[in-house]
C-alpha cells in the first residue's frame, strides 16, 4: 500500500485515553495503571507515569525493582517471554500498545530499544543498518540513510571507511553506538535504553552519555540505569522504582537535591543498594 | 615417621596408586578393545573383498565357476565345476564348455572355487596368458552311459559306455563303445555322474594320464588315458575394471562373479532422494515451529518427550507402520515412493531433535535485537536465525540420511525384493537397496557371494564415510562461534 | 522533524493486511509440521491396534505370552511368544554383557583420563563405528565371528545366538559409551574436587565418587541400550537363524521378536489376513516393550538431572 494511501486510512482503533497530565496533544508515551505478572508473581504494580517528550528520562532503583521490566513493557519486548500477563495500558500517542488489534511489530518501529550488552548482528556494519529497512520493504536510498543514522549516533567518522567490515570487529563502545544507530534507522519517536553503558569502559561511557544528550533534541529517551551519577548527569527527569512500584517521579535536579519520599532519599544517599 | 616421609607415599599408598593405575589401564583397554574389534572386522572384510579382482578375471575370460564335490564310498573330494561358459568368450574359443570340470590354473591344481581364485590372484602378472587344464563334461567324455547292476553289491551300478563320441578323449585313448568302466587309479567307478566326478578327481591327482581298468567283451584291460584337456586363457586382473563392473552390473543370483550392485545403488539413490524431499522440509518446519513460535506450554513439553521417544523406536516397527499406512492405506504399494516416505518417517524425529539443537545454538540476544527493530517473527527466523543455524541443521540432516541409507529392516518389511534384476525407472517401481542386497548375498551359500557381499559393504561404508565426513566438515567450517 | 526514512506505517498501530496474512500463513504451515509428530504417534497407535485386533480376538493373551510354541503355519497352529521372548532376552543379555562393562569403562576413560587432544579424534572414531549399518555387523557375525568361534573350539552351529549377541554388543558399545560419557560429564566438579581434597587417588575418585553419583544416569543409558538391542533386526536375521530355541541355548539358532516379524513379512506362504495380524501383534508387543523402556529411561534421566542441577 502506498504511503499516501496509508495515511488516508481510518482513525486509530482506540479513542485517546485522557492522560494524567492535561496537555494539548496526546503525550508521546505514558503508562496508566500498568501492572505485570510473571506467572503468579506480580512484578509491576499500577505504574502511572507520563514520559516528557524530547528529553531524557532516567529510571533508577535497586536490583529487582522492576525498572527493566517496565522499560521492556513499553515496546512489548516482554511478549517474547513465557507466562507474562499485563494489566493497565501503555499509551503511545494515546493508543494503548497492548490494545486489541495492535501489532507489536508496528509498536517497535516507533519505539526503539538499545540493550545492556551491545548486540549488533554478526554481519557487516552496513547490513546491521540496512536490515530494518529491508524488513520494512524500503527500497533504495540505503547509503544516505546509513550515513545519516551513523552521524546521528556519532559513529560515522570512525567507520565510514569500513562499512563492509564485520560489526563484531568494533570495540564495545562502538558496537553500542552502532546499536543506537540501528535503532534510529526506523525513525522512532522514542528510544528506550536498558543500562546501555554498564558493559562499557569509562571512556566509551562518556561518549555514549554525550550522545544521549544530543539525541534528546530529536527523540524522547528513556534510560534505565543503576548508576545514579549517570542519571544525574544525563537526564532532565528521573523516576525512582522500588519493589515494582513507581515511588517518585520528578525533575532530576529536584529529585536528587530534595527527594520527597524517604525511601528515595535512602536510595540516593546509598543506605540501600 | 616424619611428615615428609609420610607424604612420599608409603607402601599402602603406593598400593592404592597402583590399583588406581590398573583401573586407568582397564578403562583405556576397554575403549581400545571396543574400537579394535570392530576395526579388525572391517579389515577382514576389506581383505576378503580383494578376491573380487580374481573373480572378475575368470569372469571376463568367460567362466562361471561353481563348487562341486564327489561324495562316493571310496573317494570324497571337492572339485570346481564350470557352470557356464559365456558365448564368444576366450574360454569358449579355447574349447571349454558348460559342465566341464576345472582342474588346474597355471599349473596349480584347484580343489575349490576359492582355491581357483587364489591361484588367479597369485599369478605373477596382472595380465597373463595362463595354461588351464580341465576335464570335459560327462556327455563329451563318456557319451551315453548305461548302468549295469553289480552282482554282489545291490544298489550299485557300473557305468557302461553305450555310445562313446568319436571325439571323446577316452576314444582317443583307445576306449570303445560298449566298454564297462571299472576303476580309475584304483578307485572304483560307480554310477554315471559319480564315475565322471571320480575321473575328474583322479585326473587332478597327478600330471600324467589316469590309469583305467575296463571290461571289454568280458575281458578286463588296463588303459592309460589322458582325459585332461589344456588350453591358454588370458586372465586379466584389473582392479578398476572389476570395481566398475561391480558398480554397473545387475544382480545375478547364480554366478557371483557376474553379479553387480547397480540396481541396488540406483534403488538406494532414489529412495534416499524421496526421503530427503519428504523429511527435510518437515524437519525444518517442525523444529522452527517448536523452537521459535510455540509458547512453552505443557503441550510443547509433551511433544518434546514424544519426539524423543519416537526417535528410539526400532526401525523394524517403522517398517510395519510404513507397511500399513504407506503401502496399504495410501496405496503406494511396494514402491520407491513408499520406501522413501517410510524411511522419512523413521528419521524425522531424530532430525527434528538435531535441528532444534542447531536452532538453540543461536543466542537469544540476536533474536531480541531483531525484534527490537520491528521485525516480524518470520523475518527474525528467516534473516537472523536460520542463516546461522543452517549449517548445524544440515549436519544433523546429513547424519540422519546416512542412517537411512544403511537401513534394511523397514524396507524388507515393505517388500523391497531380495533379488531385483532390473534397474528401477520410476518412483512407483519395485526396488532393492544396498543394505538389502548385502543381506541377501550374505545368505547365499555359493562360493563367491561372501566376497561380493564384502565388496558391497566396502562400497556402502565408503559412501557413508564420505557423507559423515561432509557433515563434520560442514559443522566445523560453518559453525559460528558466538 | 526531518524524517530519516519513509518506513510505511499504519496510523493505528495495527498490522497491514498483507503482513497479517503472510505471518499467519507461515505460522500455520510450521504448526502443521510440528503437529506431524502427533500424527505419526497416532498413526502408530492406530496401526498396531487395528492391525492386531483380529489376532488378539482369536488368540488370548495367555497363549500369546505364555506358550512356547510359535508355529503360525504348521498344523496344529501355535501362537505363543514365550520362546521368542526368551531368545530375545538371551541375545540381548549377551549383547549387554559385552556393551555395558566395556562401554562404561570406555566412557570413564574418555571423560576422566583422556586428554582433550586425543579425545578430539577418538570420539569421532567412536561415532563412526556406531554409525556402521547393522546389516554390516550381521555380516561380520555370520561370516567372520561364527567361523572364528568354531575354529576356536566352541561348539556353535552355523546359525547361533552367541555370535549375534556378541557382535550386537560391539555395535551398541559406542551408544553406551556416548550416553555414559554425557552422564559422567554432568556429575559436578565439586564432588570430584571434594574427594581429591580428602586425598583420594584418581581411580578412587572415579570408582567411589563419580560412578556412584552417575549410577542412575548410567542406569538410564543401560535401559536405552537394552531397548536398542531388543529392537535390533539385521544382526539376528543374518547370524542367528530362523528357528526359535527352547530352552534358549545360544549355541543354537535363535529367533527373536524382530526376526519373527521379518520372517512373516518375507514368508513364502500365501499371506492370509490372520498371519499379517500376527505380524502386527508381535510388532505391537515389540513397540510396547521398547516404548516402555524408553519412557522409563527418560524419567530416570529427568530425576538424575534434577539431582544435579
Amino acid at each position: 500500500m502506498s504511503l499516501p494511501a496509508q495515511r488516508a486510512q481510518r482513525m486509530p482503533i482506540h479513542e485517546p485515553v485522557a492522560p494524567a497530565v492535561a496537555v494539548a496533544a496526546p503525550p508521546v508515551l505514558a503508562t496508566a495503571d500498568f501492572s505485570l505478572w510473571y506467572g503468579t508473581h506480580q512484578a509491576l504494580h499500577d505504574v502511572t507515569l507520563e514520559v516528557p517528550e524530547k528529553s531524557v528520562t532516567a529510571v533508577i532503583g535497586p536490583s529487582g525493582c522492576g525498572k527493566s521490566t517496565w522499560l521492556r513493557s513499553l515496546n512489548r519486548m516482554n511478549d517474547l517471554l513465557a507466562n507474562v500477563r499485563t494489566g493497565g495500558a501503555v499509551l503511545y500517542r494515546g493508543t494503548d500498545v497492548y490494545g486489541h488489534g495492535v501489532d507489536p511489530v508496528e509498536v517497535r518501529r516507533r519505539i526503539g530499544m538499545v540493550f545492556q550488552k551491545p548486540n549488533p548482528f554478526p554481519k557487516s556494519i552496513r547490513e546491521n543498518l540496512t536490515f530494518p529497512l529491508r524488513i520494512n520493504g524500503v527500497r533504495g536510498r540505503y547509503d544516505e540513510i546509513v550515513e545519516q543514522a551513523l552521524r546521528r549516533a556519532a559513529l560515522w567518522d570512525e567507520v565510514k571507511d569500513r562499512l563492509g567490515r564485520g560489526a563484531l570487529e568494533l570495540s564495545g563502545g562502538q558496537q553500542q553506538r552502532l546499536c543506537i544507530a540501528r535503532a534510529l534507522v526506523t525513525e522512532p519517536e522514542v528510544l528506550l535504553m536498558d543500562e546501555p553503558c554498564s558493559a562499557l569502559d569509562p571512556g566509551s561511557t562518556a561518549r555514549v552519555e554525550d550522545l544521549i544528550q544530543e539525541l534528546a533534541q530529536r527523540y524522547t529517551v528513556v534510560i534505565v540505569t543503576h548508576n545514579m551519577q549517570q542519571a544525574a548527569r544525563v537526564s532532565q527527569h528521573t523516576a525512582f522504582f522500588y519493589l515494582g512500584r513507581l515511588e517518585e517521579f520528578g525533575r532530576t535536579r529536584e529529585l536528587f537535591a530534595k527527594p520527597q519520599k524517604k525511601r528515595t532519599e535512602d536510595y540516593i544517599t546509598g543506605r540501600f543498594g | 615417621m616424619t611428615a615428609a616421609a609420610e607424604l612420599r607415599a608409603p607402601a599402602r599408598l603406593r598400593h592404592r596408586h597402583r590399583k588406581s593405575s590398573l583401573f586407568a589401564v582397564l578403562a583405556a583397554s576397554s575403549l581400545g578393545l571396543g574400537v579394535l574389534v570392530v576395526v579388525l572386522l572391517v579389515f577382514s572384510t576389506l581383505r576378503s573383498s580383494g578376491e573380487l579382482v580374481s573373480m572378475r578375471a575368470t569372469a571376463t575370460a568367460g567362466l562361471s565357476l561353481s563348487q562341486r564335490a564327489v561324495a562316493g564310498d571310496s573317494v570324497q573330494a571337492p572339485y570346481v565345476g564350470i557352470a557356464q561358459v559365456i558365448e564368444g568368450s576366450s574360454a569358449m574359443a579355447v574349447g571349454i564348455a558348460d559342465g566341464d570340470a576345472l582342474l588346474t590354473i597355471g599349473g596349480t591344481p584347484v580343489e575349490d572355487v576359492h582355491g581357483a581364485w587364489r591361484a588367479v590372484g597369485s599369478l605373477p602378472n596382472d595380465q597373463e596368458l595362463t595354461r588351464v587344464g580341465w576335464v570335459p563334461h560327462l556327455e563329451a567324455l563318456l557319451g551315453e552311459v548305461e548302468l549295469e547292476p553289480i552282482a554282489d553289491a545291490p544298489g550299485k551300478f557300473r557305468p557302461r559306455l553305450a555310445w562313446l563320441p568319436d571325439d571323446s578323449l577316452l576314444a582317443a585313448a583307445g576306449i570303445r563303445s560298449g566298454d564297462v568302466l571299472l576303476a580309475v587309479n584304483d578307485w572304483p567307478l560307480l554310477g554315471s555322474q559319480q564315475s565322471w566326478q571320480t575321473l575328474v578327481v583322479a585326473a587332478r591327482q597327478g600330471a600324467g594320464p589316469v590309469q583305467l581298468r575296463v571290461v571289454r567283451d568280458g575281458v578286463e584291460q588296463a588303459v592309460s588315458a589322458e582325459i585332461r584337456r589344456t588350453g591358454e586363457l588370458t586372465l586379466q586382473r584389473d582392479f578398476l575394471a572389476a570395481i566398475w563392473h561391480f558398480v554397473t552390473a545387475l544382480d545375478e543370483p547364480r554366478y557371483p562373479e557376474h553379479a553387480g550392485l547397480s540396481s541396488a545403488i540406483l534403488g538406494s539413490l532414489l529412495v534416499v532422494l524421496v526421503t530427503m524431499l519428504f523429511a527435510f522440509p518437515l524437519a525444518i518446519g517442525a523444529s522452527v515451529y517448536l523452537e521459535e513460535y510455540a509458547k512453552r506450554t505443557r503441550l510443547t513439553s509433551v511433544l518434546q518427550v514424544l519426539i524423543a521417544n519416537l526417535a528410539g523406536i526400532p526401525s523394524v516397527v517403522y517398517g510395519i507402520i510404513g507397511l500399513e499406512v504407506v503401502c496399504r492405506t495410501m496405496d503406494l504399494g511396494r514402491s520407491i515412493l513408499a520406501g522413501g516416505i517410510t524411511l522419512g518417517l523413521l528419521i524425522l524425529p531424530v532430525m527434528i531433535l538435531g535441528c532444534r539443537e542447531a536452532l538453540r545454538t543461536v543466542p537469544p540476544w540476536v533474536r531480541h535485537a531483531a525484534f527490537a527493530v520491528g521485525a516480524t517473527p518470520s523475518q527474525v527466523v528467516r534473516h537472523q536465525v536460520l542463516p546461522y543455524a543452517l549449517p548445524g541443521m544440515l549436519t544433523s540432516m546429513i547424519l540422519a540420511v546416512s542412517r537411512a541409507i544403511g537401513e534394511a529392516a523397514p524396507l524388507i518389511l515393505l517388500g523391497a525384493f531380495l533379488y531385483v534384476n532390473y534397474r528401477p525407472q520410476g518412483l512407483m517401481d519395485s526396488f532393492t537397496v544396498v543394505p538389502i542386497q548385502i543381506f541377501s548375498w550374505a545368505t547365499y551359500p555359493q562360493a563367491g557371494f561372501e566376497t561380493i557381499a564384502s565388496v558391497a559393504i566396502v562400497v556402502l561404508m565408503v559412501i557413508l564415510l564420505l557423507l559423515n565426513g561432509a557433515a563434520i566438515v560442514l559443522r566445523n567450517r560453518f559453525q559460528l562461534r558466538w | 522533524m526531518t524524517t530519516l526514512t519513509a518506513i510505511p506505517r499504519t496510523p493505528s498501530l495495527a498490522a497491514p493486511r498483507r503482513r497479517r496474512v503472510v505471518e499467519a500463513a507461515v505460522r500455520s504451515t510450521l504448526l502443521g509440521c510440528g503437529l506431524l509428530a502427533i500424527v505419526i504417534a497416532v498413526l502408530t497407535a492406530w496401526t498396531f491396534f487395528a492391525g492386531s485386533l483380529p489376532f488378539f480376538s482369536k488368540v488370548g493373551f495367555a497363549e500369546f505370552l505364555g506358550s512356547i510354541r510359535w508355529a503360525p503355519i504348521t498344523v496344529p497352529e501355535g501362537y505363543g511368544t514365550l520362546a521368542l521372548l526368551a531368545d530375545t532376552a538371551v541375545i540381548t543379555g549377551i549383547a549387554l554383557a559385552v556393551a555395558v562393562p566395556l562401554g562404561v569403562l570406555a566412557a570413564v576413560f574418555l571423560s576422566e583420563y583422556c586428554n582433550p587432544r586425543v579425545r578430539a579424534w577418538l570420539k569421532p572414531i567412536l561415532e563412526v563405528l556406531g554409525g556402521i549399518p547393522s546389516v554390516v555387523y550381521g555380516f561380520f557375525a555370520l561370516r567372520i565371528v561364527t567361523p572364528l568361534f568354531q575354529d576356536a573350539g566352541l561348539d556353535v552351529g552355523f546359525w547361533n545366538g552367541l555370535s549375534a549377541g556378541v557382535v550386537m554388543g560391539f555395535m551398541i558399545l559406542p551408544l553406551m559409551a556416548s550416553l555414559s560419557e554425557d552422564v559422567l560429564y554432568a556429575v559436578p566438579r565439586s564432588l570430584r574436587e571434594a574427594a581429591y581434597a580428602l586425598g583420594a587417588t584418581r581411580g578412587e575418585v572415579v570408582v567411589r565418587v563419580v560412578l556412584p553419583a552417575a549410577m542412575s544416569g548410567i542406569g538410564a543409558a543401560f535401559i536405552l541400550a537394552m531397548s536398542r538391542a531388543i529392537g535390533e533386526t539385521m544382526i539376528v536375521a543374518l547370524a542367528a537363524g530362523r528357528t526359535p530355541a527352547w530352552p534358549p541355548d545360544p549355541t543354537q539358532p535363535m529367533m527373536t521378536l524382530t526376526t519373527t516379524i521379518v520372517n512373516i513379512a518375507t514368508g513364502e506362504q500365501e499371506a492370509t489376513a490372520f498371519i499379517w495380524s500376527a505380524l502386527f501383534a508381535i510388532g505391537a508387543l515389540l513397540f510396547v516393550i521398547t516404548l516402555t523402556l524408553n519412557i522409563a529411561s527418560h524419567f530416570i534421566v529427568k530425576r538424575f538431572r534434577e539431582l544435579y542441577e
